[in-house]
């Protein structure tokens, strides 16, 4: 049996974000300075190092990143960011859609709980999230073909449930959980947004002072 | 006039508890109707001064005080006044203080002693008024202003309880201990009172109400975050619909990468297993019995009518030839039984100049008793003649054999 260093070391090298949600367990371990230092010194036999994102405290989450960054490296992260900028937009149009319909005014956040199944009646009572669904299913990210609501919803949380932007704390019940991967996606958007200047958040404002008005 | 004082309060209580159905309704309404209760009742209750009209023509309203009792009693999170006015307090204070030298200066220790209570009553007052507000801001922090709904309501919430503290907190500084102990001078009740127990009341909420504002501070931080973050994921839908094909910058390919998108893809594949690896035998025996039910169940089921026809025809005849060295194994045991005493297998090997092998003959005799039936085996009892191996301790070799009857 893995004692718990080898079992977080074990999901790092598998490329998991360790949150609270995901590994209460790993994710505590993490926490201590000290756990943290002794995974980071075997990753660093691998060229890896723990990396984090988020605020510290509560929401930390923790992944693997590279220590040292050579050719290969560069290459494979810069695959990595072109990767994740095209699944902004779907994911982002996707967690709109899940706030809109649960009408909320806080978008997910890791631990929010998710209920398929009042997702699902909400959104086929209400043509403009049917529609919002068909799209956001149809993008390369989820692949779906079907036309019915149910297996387009289906298959959208399935897929995110494969990229660990969800987990599925019991597989008998529809109850999904956010995971600390996507504060790591708000964190992508900051940082997009910071490093090319397009004030996202005003522009945003403005629109829905425009709604307003 | 206290027995008359004392009368009174027990009719308000009563008239309370008599009316308490359109009390509670004019509490969680806000007003009440005129038409709703009956006009003796009303007016009983107005004069009693539970309810009241704030301007002609509109519905009746509860009295702030009865309210507050009612919030009080209730923990109702809607409570959101807090009283901030030190300063009256403070000056209500000096007054009874300089009510009670007065009183003890003239030799008046009945008034006096009346001021005292008074003054007691009046700092037990502030300090439980002081408590409250601060249990009242724990109260809105703990449920994250749960009783409104929106962010932005809530961010105003905050601002509102915020300002709060700081009027509280202003309100505290002005208390100037400096002053209380001059005006208490040398009388040991006033110190008790001005100094002693007003610095403790205070002490506890000052350090109270610095971890509220904290507390504060960071809920504001989160909920601004969370607006944020929702603004966030609007505006990049807006930007994209505006800029279909926008792209982010190279930002992962620059000399120094962020450590947002420093990341390592995943190298752990699964382990394969050591078939030689004698301590994971359990694990991989119950691996393969997985297998084999699995193939067992894939096996398609044969229809009856996929099966060969069934013909009877007589089996090839064979012959069992009988072993020289068994026929030799069942006359020892023969002779045994004629004999009718124990004899050794050795001696019986030498007496009839068998041909084969001592050893053999050994092996056999123990496989021909071992093979009887168990009814004949039980007139047979077998010894073995022996002795341990002289090194290695659980091996016993066997020099000859004794059969008997039993």
């Amino acid at each position: 049996m893995l004692s718990i260093k080898g079992q977080v070391i074990e999901r790092l090298l598998q490329g998991a974000f360790i949150c609270r949600t995901t590994d209460e367990d790993g994710w505590r371990f993490l926490t201590i300075p000290g756990n943290r230092d002794e995974v980071d010194s075997y990753l660093g036999q691998l060229n890896r190092q723990v990396a984090t994102v988020g605020t510290g405290g509560e929401g930390e989450v923790f992944f693997c990143g590279y220590r040292q960054l050579g050719d290969t490296e560069r290459k494979v992260i810069g695959q990595q960011f072109r990767d994740i900028c095209q699944a902004l937009t779907p994911l982002a149009e996707w967690l709109v859609l899940v706030q809109e319909a649960a009408a909320q005014d806080a978008p997910l956040t890791e631990g929010a709980p998710v209920r398929l199944n009042a997702l699902q009646t909400v959104i086929e009572d209400t043509p403009a999230f049917r529609e919002q669904l068909a799209r956001i299913s149809h993008y390369r990210l989820f692949g779906s073909t079907s036309p019915t609501v149910d297996t387009q919803l289906k298959l959208v949380f399935k897929r995110l449930c494969e990229l660990g932007y969800l987990t599925r704390p019991n597989p008998e019940k529809q109850i999904y959980l956010a995971t600390g991967k996507l504060d790591y996606l708000y964190e992508v958007i900051r940082f997009i947004d910071e490093a090319e200047g397009l004030s996202l958040e005003a522009q945003a404002e403005v629109a829905s002072q425009g709604q307003l008005l | 006039m206290s027995g008359n004082l004392h009368q009174s309060g027990v009719r308000f209580l009563r008239q309370l508890g008599r009316h308490a159905e359109p009390i509670m309704k004019a509490y969680l309404g806000g007003s009440l109707a005129d038409e709703e209760l009956e006009p003796g009742v009303q007016e009983l209750l107005v004069k009693d001064g539970i309810l009241y009209r704030p301007e002609p023509g509109a519905d009746l309203h509860l009295r702030r005080v009865v309210r507050a009792l009612l919030e009080e009693a209730l923990r109702n999170d809607r409570n959101r006044q807090i009283d901030a006015n030190t300063a009256s307090a403070l000056a209500a204070f000096m007054t009874l203080a300089d009510h009670y030298k007065e009183a003890r200066h003239q030799g008046d220790y009945a008034a006096a002693d009346v001021h005292l209570a008074d003054l007691r009553e009046h700092v037990y007052a502030f300090g439980e008024t002081l408590r409250h507000s601060v249990r009242v801001l724990w109260g809105r922090i703990n449920n994250e202003f749960g009783y409104v709904g929106t962010l932005n309501a809530k961010i105003r919430e905050n601002e509102l309880a915020q300002s709060q503290v700081s009027e509280l907190l202003g309100g505290l500084e002005l208390v100037s201990f400096e002053a209380l102990a001059e005006t208490a001078g040398d009388l040991r009740e006033l110190r008790h009172l001005l100094v002693t127990n007003l610095q403790r009341t205070l002490s506890a909420c000052t350090q109270e109400l610095s971890i509220v504002q904290g507390r504060l501070l960071e809920l504001l931080g989160r909920f601004r975050e969370i607006r944020g973050r929702t603004r966030l994921l609007k505006g990049w839908l807006l930007h994209m619909a505006q800029r279909p094909d926008y792209q982010a910058g190279p930002h992962a390919s620059g000399r120094a990468v962020p450590q947002l998108f420093n990341q390592a893809p995943p190298i752990l594949a699964p382990a394969a297993l050591d078939i030689h690896d004698s301590t994971l035998e359990a694990e991989l025996l119950a691996l393969l019995a997985q297998v084999r039910a699995q193939t067992q169940q894939d096996r398609p089921a044969h229809l009856l009518g996929d099966a060969p026809d069934l013909t009877l025809h007589a089996p090839e005849t064979f012959e069992v030839r009988p072993s020289p060295i068994r026929a030799a194994v069942d006359a020892y045991f023969c002779q045994v039984i004629d004999r009718a005493q124990a004899i050794s297998a050795l001696d019986y090997h030498r007496q009839e100049a068998l041909p084969w092998d001592p050893e053999s003959w050994l092996y056999q005799v123990i496989g021909g008793y071992d093979g009887l039936p168990e009814a004949q085996k039980r007139h047979f009892e077998l010894d073995m003649i022996g002795d341990p191996h002289p090194l290695y301790s659980g091996n016993f070799i066997i020099r000859d054999l004794r059969l008997w009857l039993a």
